[in-house]
């Protein structure tokens, strides 16, 4: 028993104290006397060790214990045994020691696997709640499951005394656990049906099988009996738990006075009870109502009524069914446990759950949706009478479950139409309703948080700690167990007992009493668990999705909550304590490895553009000099590991990327051995608390960042997304996945709960799933909700958009035109041969181009290596040549240029005129009356004038607007665009004065210099911000800008992906600093700037070019239009008209109100898409 | 109203710093590009000692549009109707926007020496000139006195 991790020490060590201890067992019986309480876990126990008896009789037991089953294999005897046992787990049952003793004694580990074991069942028993005080009691025993799991040292002061409570309850919950575990062990206990209690009737028209010499009396007691029991479930089963065959035929209908088979019930019934009835959970007794009074032959029918009953066994073996593969608990032990469980044992259990589905359907006992309603209803109803059902007429309803009925349905009508929008409306409901408002408000002491936090930020914070379990951190909040006790598992059902109807229990009103009382009873369907009791949902997770809307500040809810809980208190005290991490990663499957626990420490995974801006944000809020952050590039730590464990004082915060993890992990799992980075790196240590902003970049879980951010590991676990539901509802899968939230983080369940009802259109009942699953731990604000006093959690100014319609420019329309006629001709190719989705590459580079000319001609040329639609495609490269060519064309067709001795002869003549000792003379632009012209701005005509390029150009768009001719407004000579000269500053030396090229200028750059001109001239030294998708846009957009814009009056930065970090923050903070005297223009890429950017100091924004998803664009005007404006917002798009720009706009309206969610199998996208390019091309 | 260009305030500085003999312009208080023109007959014309108030609008457009100009004071002018309206070139095809207002002016003082009656604006007094020059010129002096005597 060698340790290397001190997880491994404590736990390990423990033993063999225990083993040491084995010759002074004398003294551990003297100890036995000893009525003090241990503290349980003190490292220094070993030489005082002190045992609570748990009840007397198990004291005494333990001393009567039978030397003879001293097994002498490893030096264990049942003695000893169960001394360590009680010893670790202070309230266990002598019966159910001698149990554990007798599945474990040929172990080398013996007592560790019991009592992993032993955990293993009771934080089992966790999720089915018994009675109150096996709650409470298990309430430890779900705590010990984590200490246990990470080893740290419990809390002493506070377990002495919860334990301590526990021993009072210990007799009372003996027997249950008991049961449990006599099952567990395979040893079957008796069965017995102590009571039953009435669900409901049927009338069952049954068909006789045999002649009876006699008609059979009303009232004639009867039975269903298999006759042949033992027929394998595998062959009436296919492995989805159908049935193969007419089930029918397996049950026959016994006379119980003389059993004798007298008919078979019809097949829908018959499947419903044929696997039940041999399980005595559910009972059914079975009388004669009518047979018309006459002999049965064959073939009559007859009726019958089907009395069914729950009877205790369905509630006691609870445990049972959970143990069962349903539940499929990740634990080594459990797999190694239940290895033997036969399939066909799982097939029975699939067919039972099946069937109590079915026959709470034909029973029309419904769950119950609201309590307190209900039980109002009860008490109004006391009295009414329930009817028997008869299958063959309408089914009638009792009164008092009419109206679950009814809401039922309406809710069932609703929720088939639901779309993304209302499953976000849905969770907003969830959240807002209970959450939101009774969430106290906690402020972190100015001590350690500078910043003032606004109310419901307050109550983030108040949520994310308690989703921690820091109860004492939040104020005004006295935690209180039950509280949070009354929240209700939510795969279970709550059902009402029905009043007895049954055939015996209308006659004989006595026979019914042994039941125990109690309104309702509870059912996971899903499971086929029942309780008595309602079953709560404790999660285990710390951590959970923080899913505010963009901009309510999710960034300082989060560091508010990093900054109250620093680092692990139950690990404080102890510096070099390592843990067993069992990755989930295929690659270290089977392996343990050991990380250290860097309790200190919280990793914040982000996007690169917002690295700097939590670190900013870090900074700005921390109060103290001893806390600081670290920014973790991958290479300029050297070890981490180190860093954040050996140093005193390890960074509160350590930022990093999605990109750094990602590479990272690539290279971790590409070279397993000998690497630095996985021995030192973000993988090398087990995290504090990670967070992740913008979560949902791990929605695809088989990309690599995914798979490398789920083998991160860390104690506390947060999501931070304003959007969890990007495209599909599965999204949330990756997120439940990070949280691990059991057991929805297993694909399985995922799959069989929520993936495939959504697939089958069962809308509710996955989004249910999806709702219970994310209550919990998912807290949703909105901008538009309203805090306790009805105002609403933020107010922000005005919010405007203007769509500007465009009009093309002459050569931006006819290029324009010639690629629609090209991506049209190709569309209808591909609709004709029906193969439009394998072009469908070829058509998106066309729908690109198409895009590229409503923006930019010269967009064309150029390859954007941040546009994704253009993958590497070879049709590109082809497209890209024909895109020049095109462009050739076009100017060739401007006639009557300038030849070259033209341009010499002027050129000599230009410098005379206007050169002075080679530099330029001061000229006044007779059109703008600039002086002196811009050398970068000057052109000159053929007949020897000069202008600024802007003023002639003006000139020449006039004249030509108004088909006059352009002469040269000084000498009036006749002039034209393609024979005017610039300045070529390239090349100074030789060839000073070159052909001026008429740069168009595209329409959208135009009316965006219209734009810029009003702002600047309404007030100077605002900031105003650009967004488009294309990098190469934003390049030809700071050219154009600079040159129509004079320096003096603004300056224009540049932010996108291909700024590095540095770069990123400069520009960030240059363009934040207002200054008065200029206009602040910051071209931003719509991909690398459109999320987490705070840009709160401008309020205006252009939008050059729209993007596909409607929420791309919000998101993009969020990051002006968030927390901290104080102006109004105007948003302009630019949009040309009748341009696949437009059409673009109508999928996005179409992408608002259908929601993407739908899509949900391959086969609807793919129509979609095709619907999406008929849309384009109409 | 959009801003001025900077070429109409250079304009109207220009204007009062160095104005043009025998021509003020004044922009009106109200709308900047509104002004107030008064032109001296020239020497040896019929208009001499009359002084001349006009209009002057500069268009939105302006400098690539003319300047709208216009006579308030009657004058018996072969180029210029009984509206006041001008027949010039510079202001309608031969506008280039290198001239300017001061350039503008020029020229009207300059149709005022020399009017034009084969151009004409105002045919009834074209047909007068061209018919008997001198009593034609007579009128013109008569109403130059009648309605253009520079106000005290």
């Amino acid at each position: 028993m060698t340790t290397d991790a001190s997880s491994q020490e404590s736990k390990k060590r423990f033993f063999k104290d225990g083993l040491d201890s084995q010759e002074d067992s004398s003294e551990l019986n003297l100890a036995f006397d000893n009525n003090d309480s241990i503290l349980f876990g003190n490292r220094s126990f070993k030489n005082e060790v002190k045992i609570i008896p748990i009840d007397q009789e198990d004291n005494i037991a333990i001393d009567d214990l039978d030397e003879n089953q001293r097994s002498t294999q490893n030096g264990f005897d049942r003695d000893e045994f169960l001394l360590q046992l009680q010893v670790i787990i202070p309230d266990i049952k002598r019966t159910e020691a001698n149990m554990l003793y007798d599945m474990f004694k040929l172990d080398d580990n013996c007592i560790e696997k019991a009592i992993e074991y032993y955990f293993e069942i009771s934080s089992k028993m966790d999720k089915g709640k018994v009675d109150n005080n096996m709650e409470n009691d298990n309430d430890d025993g779900g705590e010990d499951v984590i200490i246990l799991a990470s080893s740290s040292s419990p809390d002493t002061s506070m377990k002495s005394s919860q334990q301590s409570q526990k021993i009072s309850f210990g007799s009372v919950t003996s027997k249950k656990r008991l049961s449990s575990f006599e099952v567990f062990s395979q040893k079957k206990p008796k069965l017995e049906v102590r009571w039953k209690r009435f669900i409901g009737s049927l009338q069952v028209n049954a068909m006789a099988t045999r002649p009876t010499t006699k008609p059979l009396k009303y009232g004639t007691k009867l039975k269903l009996v298999k006759p042949n029991s033992n027929v394998i479930p595998s062959k009436l089963y296919s492995d989805s738990g159908k049935k193969k065959k007419a089930l029918s035929s397996y049950i026959k209908v016994f006379d119980m006075s003389n059993n004798r088979e007298i008919g078979k019930i019809p097949e829908d019934i018959a499947q419903i009870i044929y696997p039940l009835l041999e399980k005595q959970e559910i009972s059914f007794l079975l009388t004669l109502v009518y047979c018309d009074n006459k002999r049965l032959s064959i073939g009559d029918t007859f009726v019958l009524q089907l009395d069914c009953f729950l009877t205790n066994l369905i509630f006691d073996d609870e445990i049972i069914s959970t143990s069962s593969s349903q539940e499929n608990i990740s634990s080594e032990f459990d797999k190694s446990s239940q290895d033997h469980i036969e399939n066909q044992l799982e097939i029975e259990n699939r067919a039972s759950r099946l069937s109590h589905l079915a026959l709470f359907k034909k029973l029309n006992l419904f769950p119950i949706i609201d309590e307190q309603k209900e039980l109002k209803k009860i008490e109004e109803l006391n009295d009414t009478v329930r009817d028997v059902i008869d299958l063959d007429d309408e089914i009638i309803y009792d009164n008092s479950n009419e109206i679950p009925m009814e809401e039922e349905g309406d809710k069932e009508n609703v929720d088939h139409s639901l779309n993304l929008n209302q499953l976000m409306a849905f969770y907003n409901v969830t959240q807002s309703g209970n959450s939101l408002l009774n969430l106290p408000e906690t402020q972190p002491s100015k001590d350690i948080f500078k910043l003032e936090l606004r109310r419901y930020q307050k109550q983030g914070l108040s949520w994310m700690l308690l989703r921690e379990q820091e109860y004492d951190k939040v104020s005004k909040y006295e935690y209180d167990s039950d509280k949070n006790a009354t929240t209700m598992n939510p795969l279970w059902k709550q059902f009402k007992w029905p009043n007895d109807m049954s055939w015996d229990g209308q006659r004989n009103k006595e026979s019914n009493s042994n039941y125990p009382d109690g309104l309702f009873f509870y059912a996971n369907i899903h499971s086929g668990k029942y309780s008595m009791e309602k079953p709560t949902l404790k999660s285990l997770v710390k951590g959970g999705i923080l899913s505010d809307e963009m901009g309510l500040g999710k960034t300082i809810s989060t560091l508010a909550t990093i900054f109250s809980a620093p680092f692990d208190r139950e690990e404080k005290n102890h510096n070099e304590l390592f843990i067993k991490e069992r990755t989930t990663n295929n690659s270290f499957d089977s392996e343990i490895i050991c990380k250290p626990y860097a309790y200190r420490t919280t990793l914040v995974v982000v996007p690169t553009s917002l690295l700097m801006q939590w670190s900013s944000e870090f900074e700005k809020s921390k109060n103290g000099d001893d806390i600081y952050s670290e920014i973790y590039y991958g290479g300029n730590v050297t070890s981490l590991k180190s860093l954040l464990t050996k140093t005193k004082n390890p960074p509160t915060a350590v930022f990093t990327t999605y990109g750094i993890v990602q590479n990272e992990w690539t290279r971790i799992s590409k070279n397993t051995s000998n690497n630095s980075e996985a021995l030192s790196g973000l993988f090398s240590v087990q995290f504090f608390r990670i967070v992740l902003d913008e979560g949902h970049i791990i929605r695809n879980r088989s990309t690599i960042t995914s798979k490398a951010i789920m083998n991160l590991s860390s104690k506390r676990k947060w999501i931070l997304t304003g959007t969890p539901i990007i495209n599909r509802l599965d999204d949330i899968y990756s997120l439940v996945k990070f949280l691990g939230l059991e057991p929805w983080s297993q694909i399985g369940y995922w799959k069989s709960f929520v993936s495939e009802p959504f697939e089958k259109k069962d809308f509710k009942s996955a989004f249910d799933v999806v709702n219970s699953i994310l209550s919990p731990v998912l807290l949703r604000r909105t901008k538009q909700m309203k805090d306790i006093d009805g105002k609403p959690l933020v107010e922000l100014p005005l919010k405007e958009i203007f769509i500007e319609d465009i009009e093309l420019s002459a050569l931006q329309n006819k290029v324009y035109k010639y690629f629609l006629d090209r991506a049209e001709s190709s569309v209808r190719e591909g609709l004709a041969h029906g193969d439009l989705l394998k072009k469908y590459s070829t058509i998106l580079v066309h729908i690109l181009r198409l895009r590229q000319i409503c923006c930019d001609v010269r967009l064309l040329g150029t390859k954007d290596d941040n546009d994704e639609d253009v993958n590497s495609n070879n049709q590109v490269v082809s497209d890209s040549v024909d895109v020049n060519k095109i462009l050739k064309d076009l100017k060739h067709t401007t006639r009557n240029a300038l030849n070259q001795d033209e341009i010499t002869e002027l050129s000599d003549k230009i410098q005379l005129k206007y050169f002075e000792n080679g530099k330029l003379k001061s000229n006044e632009c007779p059109i703008c009356t600039t002086e002196p012209i811009d050398a970068n701005n000057i052109i000159f005509t053929e007949c020897g004038h000069c202008f600024c390029e802007s003023c002639l150009q003006e000139y020449f768009d006039f004249q030509v607007q108004k088909k006059l001719e352009t002469k040269c407004p000084n000498c009036r000579q006749i002039i034209s665009t393609n024979r005017v000269l610039k300045l070529n500053h390239d090349t100074v030396e030789n060839e000073p004065i070159e052909l001026y090229c008429p740069t168009q200028k595209s329409a959208k750059i135009e009316a965006l210099l219209k734009h810029l001109k009003v702002i600047q001239d309404q007030s100077a030294g605002e900031q105003i911000v650009i967004f488009s998708q294309f990098s190469s846009y934003l390049d030809i957009l700071e050219q154009d800008l600079n040159e129509a814009l004079s320096t003096k009056e603004t300056i224009i930065y540049k932010f996108d992906g291909r700024l590095s970090l540095k770069e990123r923050s400069t520009v960030l903070k240059e363009f934040t600093t207002k200054d008065l005297t200029k206009q602040k223009i910051l071209l931003l890429s719509l991909k690398a700037g459109g999320v987490g950017l705070n840009l709160t100091c401008s309020s205006h924004a252009f939008m050059m070019d729209p993007w596909w998803s409607p929420s791309m664009e919000d998101q993009a005007i969020d990051r002006i239009h968030r927390i901290g404006q104080s102006s109004n917002v105007k948003v302009v798009r630019f949009i040309v008209q009748g341009s696949i720009e437009e059409k673009m706009l109508k999928i996005q309206e179409r992408k608002r109100t259908i929601g993407e969610a739908m899509d949900v199998d391959e086969d609807d996208r793919r129509k979609r898409r095709i619907e999406d390019i008929k849309m384009l091309f109409e | 109203m959009s801003s001025l260009p900077k070429r109409i305030i250079k304009e109207t500085e220009r204007l009062v710093s160095d104005p043009v003999p025998g021509i003020t312009a004044e922009p009106h208080d109200d709308n900047l590009r509104y002004f107030e023109v008064t032109i001296e007959g020239p020497q040896q014309s019929p208009y001499e000692n009359g002084v001349f108030d006009l209009e002057l609008f500069l268009p939105d457009d302006y400098p690539m549009e003319a300047p709208k100009v216009r006579f308030l004071t009657k004058i018996y002018h072969p180029n210029i109707d009984r509206l006041g309206r001008i027949c010039l070139d510079v202001l309608k095809t031969n506008w280039s926007p290198a001239l300017q207002i001061r350039t503008v002016l020029l020229s009207i003082q300059a149709l005022l020496a020399s009017p034009n009656p084969n151009d004409p604006l105002a045919n009834d007094v074209a047909e007068d000139w061209i018919k008997d020059e001198s009593s034609a010129i007579d009128k013109a002096k008569q109403w130059t006195q009648l309605y253009a005597q520079p106000k005290k």
